[in-house]
């Protein structure tokens, strides 16, 4: 049940509402774990089996780290390490082939994927961290805890929360008529972003990998790489948008994981914007550490490449993807070391998103041969600028890539900002719930046939 | 700003309560629910069906299929739920995954374990014989290398018929359906024609049938998974040869083995609306027709969707004709062939149904 079908918007999201907002006060944290745990059991008992553990394993090594002091202080790397352990264990055994041997023993089909694991992996391995180093306390409810882990507003895309930005979201709690107004427009919006957009762009990229690489045309290959970037873009964003939009009509506020990244001026600001979360989760448990181990320059550079190689292979667990890493920290390198801010000024945004559109190449390819014959193929190396494809692709697809472009810039923003106490603003102010309904109508048609908007460019 | 806030939740919500309570309205009146077991609950099947349950039944689904279907012909491409909106016709563009190998392995089983003679049409689908209609990266001639595929595998005392070249050679004709992924009682004439000089006869000449149009409105399967209206409604069509031989038995067999009377044209079902059950009536895994036909002949048809209509056909050249759906029984190919000594088996099936038929 992903949050864009037809039984999660017209089924589960009103009836959770319902309950959660007749729930007692002291209760409302029990009932949102209680409804989290039943919208994990639609993916599967299995499924729900693996949160639990999740669960029970980091909330059990926290505390076992946390009392584990003094004279016993050495010891506490124990159950710390162990908790790490288990984690990645999990995420390397489900997004790998590594531990298939285990499949058939644990009865786990290879189809079986639990939706999320590499975000919740990132949250649970943060908090041992910083229980471990003691910037926090290990927490001592386990509902709480639970919730941090499997509470299905950030179950698909996160936000990746540090367990204390975690434990401020939920102090902060307002449930009202006003925050869910603001929660339904938000998880809309991303819904919008999700079916309007990424899956169109999602048919537009298929239709690309329908064809042989060596007889691609250079368009159509342009064509189908922009396409894929926008459609990740709008998969991710919309799914994290849906899911902050749901979380905030329960009252809870979570940051935004994707501030319009795409039409940066300079690359560093796009990886700041992408992702933000899980950009800064590396950055606080891996580059950090990797830098304050080497004060080297040359060295400090090398060590911050490759902890943006391991993002990649965070995303993909590939070799393509580490590839796709490591030349987005080569890019920034070369930008800070070798590019003046002057020429950035005036070519940024362009330089940034070709940039970008080539490296992602490498994250949309099955293999490494598989992108460097599809570079070949965008570089004109197949001696065939256009064809009949391409012609139909443009005539099929160039309003939907001219609106994702739009929607991928902050233009729209900006302008609702600047208009928004003027007589204009007031009157799109006044009609935009006929608006959020009307947005909500379409993509309600246009999940219609299928249920659900199930297209994933990526699963994580 | 709080109020546009306060509003847009009212109207939202208000929006998502009418369908939600009109949808479980419509649930509950239904009766029907999906299965429910552990092993379901577990691997997350029963969530997955539930999902498409609740789809199936949305408050007005169909006016918002066809919206979509709408929207979808003006911006992006025009493929509704896997079927292409082309200008004339509907065509089915989702993936059909053919196993050609045990298809073909499946046929030189029963091949080998009978001595009567085993004869094979594989029919394309609409879609791959208009192929043309659809965008190049989607035309490919996947359906006719699939099909080659299979007789290629197959033994060589078996016996081909080559019913994609024949449609093909046809296509302008009325041989598809427009909404629907069949073919129509003239495609299945125009293969039968082919089928029956195989089997030793001569074919009834076409000018020699009566031809009655049952219904000049029927939407097929890919009309319902796209509700596109623009697509021109199809022609149902009985064919009847005066002074022909006649239809003395024709039962339907359940799987309790329990038999049901039934004729070669349901033409009351029709006209309550069921034009699925036109030819050869409700669906029954064992169809037995015994015809006035004098001689001894047998035949033993096993098939798909696509043999209903093309049987009628046959009932003028055979006085026993026993017609088998694999996919509306658990027996396997084998055993049916074993429970019906014929001297002629033809396999008729469609390309999209192989693996569900055939392969039984």
């Amino acid at each position: 049940m992903e949050y864009s079908s037809l039984l999660f918007i017209y089924g589960f999201l009103p009836a959770s509402l319902l309950v959660y907002a007749i729930a007692p006060q002291k209760l409302k944290e029990a009932v949102l774990l209680a409804l989290s745990m039943v919208f994990a059991a639609f993916f599967g008992l299995k499924y729900l089996l693996v949160l639990v553990l999740y669960s029970a394993v980091n909330y059990s090594a926290a505390h076992l780290t946390a009392m584990l002091r003094g004279k016993l202080a050495p010891v506490r790397t124990v159950p710390f390490a162990l908790g790490l352990i288990f984690d990645f264990s999990a995420l390397f055994s489900f997004r790998t082939d590594m531990f298939a041997f285990l499949h058939e023993p644990l009865k786990v089909t290879s189809a079986f994927f639990p939706v999320g694991i590499s975000l919740f992996t990132l949250s649970a391995a943060g908090y041992l961290i910083d229980v471990f180093r003691g910037n926090v306390m290990p927490e001592k409810d386990p509902v709480r805890f639970s919730l941090f882990i499997m509470m299905f507003p950030k179950l698909f895309m996160g936000p990746v929360l540090t367990y204390e930005n975690f434990t401020r979201i939920m102090d902060n709690r307002r449930f009202n008529l006003s925050r869910l107004g603001s929660g339904l427009s938000i998880f809309i919006s991303g819904l919008a972003k999700k079916v309007l957009l990424a899956d169109n762009l999602y048919m537009l990229r298929s239709a690309v990998d329908s064809c042989d690489l060596g007889e691609i045309s250079t368009v159509t290959a342009w064509m189908g790489a922009v396409g894929y970037l926008l459609c990740l873009y709008f998969t991710l964003s919309g799914l994290a948008d849906m899911g902050i939009g749901i979380g905030c009509c329960f009252g809870y506020r979570m940051p935004y994981s994707f501030n319009y990244p795409l039409f940066s001026s300079r690359i560093r600001y796009f990886t700041s914007k992408w992702h933000i979360q899980v950009i800064r989760w590396f950055r606080k448990y891996i580059t950090r550490t990797l830098s304050d181990a080497v004060n080297n320059g040359l060295l400090g550079r090398l060590m911050f490449i490759a902890a943006w190689a391991l993002v990649g292979v965070w995303y993909g667990f590939s070799l393509s993807s580490a590839l796709w890493g490591l030349l987005i920290g080569i890019a920034i390198t070369v930008e800070r070391q070798l590019i003046s801010p002057k020429m950035m000024r005036s070519t940024g945004i362009i330089y940034t998103f070709l940039v970008t559109t080539f490296i992602t190449v490498f994250l949309s390819c099955d293999s490494l041969g598989d992108s460097f014959r599809y570079i070949c193929a965008m570089l004109g190396g197949n001696r065939l600028l256009a064809d009949q494809l391409t012609g139909y692709l443009i005539r099929s697809y160039i309003v939907i890539i001219l609106i994702a472009m739009y929607a991928a810039t902050d233009l729209f923003r900006n302008a609702v900002i600047r208009l928004k106490d003027t007589k204009t603003g007031k009157a799109a102010d006044i009609i935009s719930p006929v608006v959020m309904t009307l947005l909500l109508a379409l993509c309600t048609a246009l999940i219609a046939g299928s249920g659900s908007s199930g297209d994933l460019i990526i699963r994580l | 700003m709080k109020l546009t806030k306060k509003l847009t939740a009212a109207a939202v919500l208000t929006f998502i309560a009418a369908f939600s309570a009109v949808t479980a309205v419509g649930l509950v009146s239904s009766g029907d629910s999906p299965e429910i077991s552990l092993d379901s609950l577990s691997d997350g099947s029963f969530g997955r069906s539930i999902v498409s349950f609740a789809a199936d039944r949305f408050a007005g689904r169909d006016a918002l299929i066809s919206a979509s279907a709408r929207l979808n012909s003006y911006v992006g491409e025009s493929i509704v739920n896997d079927v292409f909106i082309s200008d004339d016709r509907l065509l089915y563009v989702g993936s059909n995954d053919i196993d050609c190998k045990t298809a073909a392995q499946a046929v030189n089983r029963v091949n080998n374990g009978t001595e009567g003679a085993v004869y094979v049409a594989v029919i394309p689908t609409s879609a791959g014989i208009y192929g043309d209609s659809l965008p190049a990266y989607l035309n490919s001639s996947a359906e006719k290398q699939q099909i080659d595929a299979i007789y290629s595998a197959l033994d060589p005392d078996i016996k081909k018929i080559d019913a994609y070249s024949i449609l093909k050679m046809l296509s302008d004709n009325y041989i598809y359906y427009r909404s629907d992924r069949k073919w129509t009682s003239y495609g299945a004439y125009c293969v039968y024609r082919t089928v029956i000089q195989k089997l030793g006869f001569l074919p009834v000449s076409y000018d020699k049938y009566s031809i009655r149009h049952v219904t000049d409105d029927f939407h097929g399967d890919l009309y319902q998974r796209t509700q596109y209206m623009r697509c021109a409604p199809d022609l149902l069509d009985v064919y009847r040869y005066p002074g022909g031989a006649e239809v003395v038995d024709c039962v339907g067999v359940d799987n309790d083995g329990i038999a049901h009377p039934c004729s070669l044209y349901d033409t009351s079902a029709a006209a309550e609306g069921r034009f699925d059950q036109l030819y050869l009536g409700e669906k029954m895994p064992v169809v037995r027709i015994t015809t006035s036909v004098n001689n001894d002949r047998r035949l033993l048809v096993i098939g798909d969707d696509l043999a209903p209509c093309f049987i009628p056909f046959l009932t003028q050249h055979y006085n026993g004709i026993t017609v088998v759906f694999p996919q509306y029984t658990d027996v396997s190919v084998e055993n049916i062939i074993n429970d019906n000594d014929c001297e002629q088996i033809l396999f008729l099936f469609g390309i999209d149904s192989l693996n569900g038929g055939i392969s039984k």
